[in-house]
């Protein structure tokens, strides 16, 4: 499994790839500079930009895109680049497959995905508590979306724009609106944990921590289940 | 004078049927890419022939599990080659695509294959068989760098590195030089030798013959014929072969060919020129010479004009 993992983390590092999450990173970097330059007067006015910065810029927007990238790449740049069939010979079971795929995304996804978030709450002058909850929150989000998009590379041929669809559909617009879509919502369990770690305004439709890491949890054993099945019965070229 | 190639023997050599295709048809969308395919092979070199778009690839693939059939039953060693993820440390494939990994030596990719077919000594594999193509395991380029008929053999190297017993490969003597298509060859034939199912496809009609092997022709995604080469080549011969013959009297010429009987009909195109239709070309070839010394008449030029493969898979589809 190191082989595939190694093989996998080392065809998805481009640099174009990841300086253009870094730029994105960035701008919630710059953000974050400019809140803390504005000096607010009232302490809960900052405290209150800052947790929409996270959760609005960082969990919403840096962390989907960024794991949909590199998730969606795992699988997919072997396809398209038709180095699949190599893979596909192996007799290692295709779960350990999508492990060492899922975790080489993870890899590469969490540093440019979860740094800026965390960077983003420290200049924007939040306390420990809620650093931690960014960081918290990025990182589950990150695991979370990355198993969901792994798939996505094998499903489909324009899995970026697949993906982006679901983040601004399912994610943004519908799991706000509906609370039972809200129950299959990667973004509102990640922000729930924002929110309860580090004390601040719970987001519509949040749930319980406990809930929101078994749920989590739950979603990234049955997205790579599902992506196990997609690749044991995908027609490889 | 090329050295012997030397190739380790497989781990057990199976007897009988290695590869048994029941009925198997594949449709991509409305394309009916293979039609009731069956038949069985086993133990050494089969060559798998016919023109492109035949439905070689997509019987490959299938064989080695990278798609399923739309219908019928394919065993590979008694195991589904779909399902079966055993099968395939006993399988190996040469695709047709040029894809490498681009950035690595030819080295890393044989190695890289050793591992993902879990082999002990993946180094000490990767070396004895990138020994077998003629490649340099201590080249420092990345196989980008390569030309086509190295990365072909690349690709071999990466397929032999766990010494399967079954070894699929699809046109894998494109792109190289006239020396290496000899090596190669021979390297076939040898693994044939030791007991293995060895399974090679090509639309190069004298590309098959060197391999002295059992034959499938599929065309048109139907198994056309299949047996020994000779056997097929006869057959190939048998049929109706039409010759445009340029003469200093083709009026007298075609009449001498038609009383000998050697040809089944003839049209005139000018004083000078005739097409014959004949399904004896062998006895032809040696009458036409006869018949014009006899007659007095100066034979300019003899033309196949259906010698090629496409002609020769549309003959043996429309038997």
């Amino acid at each position: 499994m190191t082989l595939v993992y190694r093989l996998l983390l080392r065809s998805l590092v481009s640099r174009a790839r990841v300086v253009a999450l870094v730029a994105i990173g960035l701008v919630g970097v710059l953000i974050a500079l400019a809140i803390r330059a504005a000096d607010l007067v009232e302490a809960d006015r900052t405290v209150a930009i800052t947790r929409d910065l996270l959760g609005g810029y960082g969990l919403n927007l840096v962390v989907p895109v960024t794991a949909l990238v590199f998730a969606s790449a795992a699988f997919g740049d072997p396809t398209d680049d038709r180095t699949m069939v190599y893979l596909w010979l192996t007799p290692l079971p295709r779960w350990r497959l999508v492990a060492a795929g899922w975790a080489a995304a993870l890899t590469v996804a969490a540093p440019v995905a979860v740094l800026p978030v965390v960077l983003a709450a420290a200049l924007a002058g939040a306390d420990g508590r809620l650093v931690g909850a960014a960081a918290a929150g990025a990182a589950l989000a990150t695991m979370g979306y990355t198993a969901v998009f792994l798939g996505l590379g094998l499903l489909v041929r324009r899995a970026l724009a697949w993906g982006l669809a679901y983040v601004l559909i399912w994610e943004l617009a519908v799991a706000r609106i509906s609370k039972g879509a809200a129950r299959l919502s990667v973004s509102v369990y990640s922000r729930s944990v924002l929110s309860a770690v580090g004390e601040v305004v719970k987001p519509r439709n949040a749930a319980a921590v406990s809930t929101s890491l078994i749920v989590l949890g739950l979603v990234i054993l049955a997205a790579t289940a599902l992506t196990t099945r997609v690749l044991a019965r995908a027609d490889v070229a | 004078m090329t050295a012997p190639v030397a190739v380790a023997s497989p781990p057990a050599a199976p007897v009988g049927a290695t590869i048994a295709v029941d009925r198997v048809s594949k449709w991509l969308g409305p394309v009916v890419a293979l039609s009731d395919v069956s038949f069985s092979i086993g133990p050494g070199v089969t060559a798998l022939l016919g023109p492109n778009g035949a439905g070689k690839s997509t019987l490959l693939r299938i064989l080695c599990g990278l798609t399923s059939p739309s219908q019928g039953s394919v065993r590979v060693l008694g195991a589904n080659p779909r399902t079966d993820l055993g099968l395939r440390r006993h399988l190996g494939l040469v695709a047709q695509q040029e894809a490498l990994f681009e950035q690595l030596r030819a080295f890393d990719i044989v190695a890289l294959s050793a591992g993902l077919h879990e082999v002990a000594d993946r180094d000490v594999a990767a070396r004895g068989a990138l020994g077998l193509v003629d490649l340099d395991p201590d080249d420092a380029r990345p196989v980008r760098t390569y030309s086509k008929g190295m990365r072909q053999r690349v690709k071999v190297a990466a397929a032999m590195v766990h010494n399967p017993t079954v070894v699929v490969l699809d046109e894998p003597l494109e792109g190289l030089d006239p020396r290496q298509r000899l090596r190669m060859i021979e390297l076939f034939v040898q693994l044939g030798a030791q007991g293995r199912t060895v399974l090679v496809s090509s639309h190069v009609l004298d590309e098959v013959e060197r391999f002295g092997s059992q034959v499938l022709v599929l065309a048109k995604g139907r198994l056309a014929a299949s047996g020994d080469f000779r056997e097929i080549r006869d057959l190939m011969d048998e049929r109706p072969h039409r010759l445009r013959l340029r003469s200093s009297d083709a009026r007298r010429l075609a009449a001498a060919l038609m009383a000998g009987g050697s040809v089944v009909g003839t049209h005139l195109e000018s004083a000078e020129s005739v097409l014959v239709d004949t399904t004896t070309v062998g006895a032809f070839r040696r009458a036409v010479a006869r018949a014009a010394a006899a007659e007095g008449v100066r034979l300019l030029e003899v033309t196949p004009l259906d010698d090629d493969l496409d002609s020769v898979f549309r003959y043996l589809v429309g038997r």
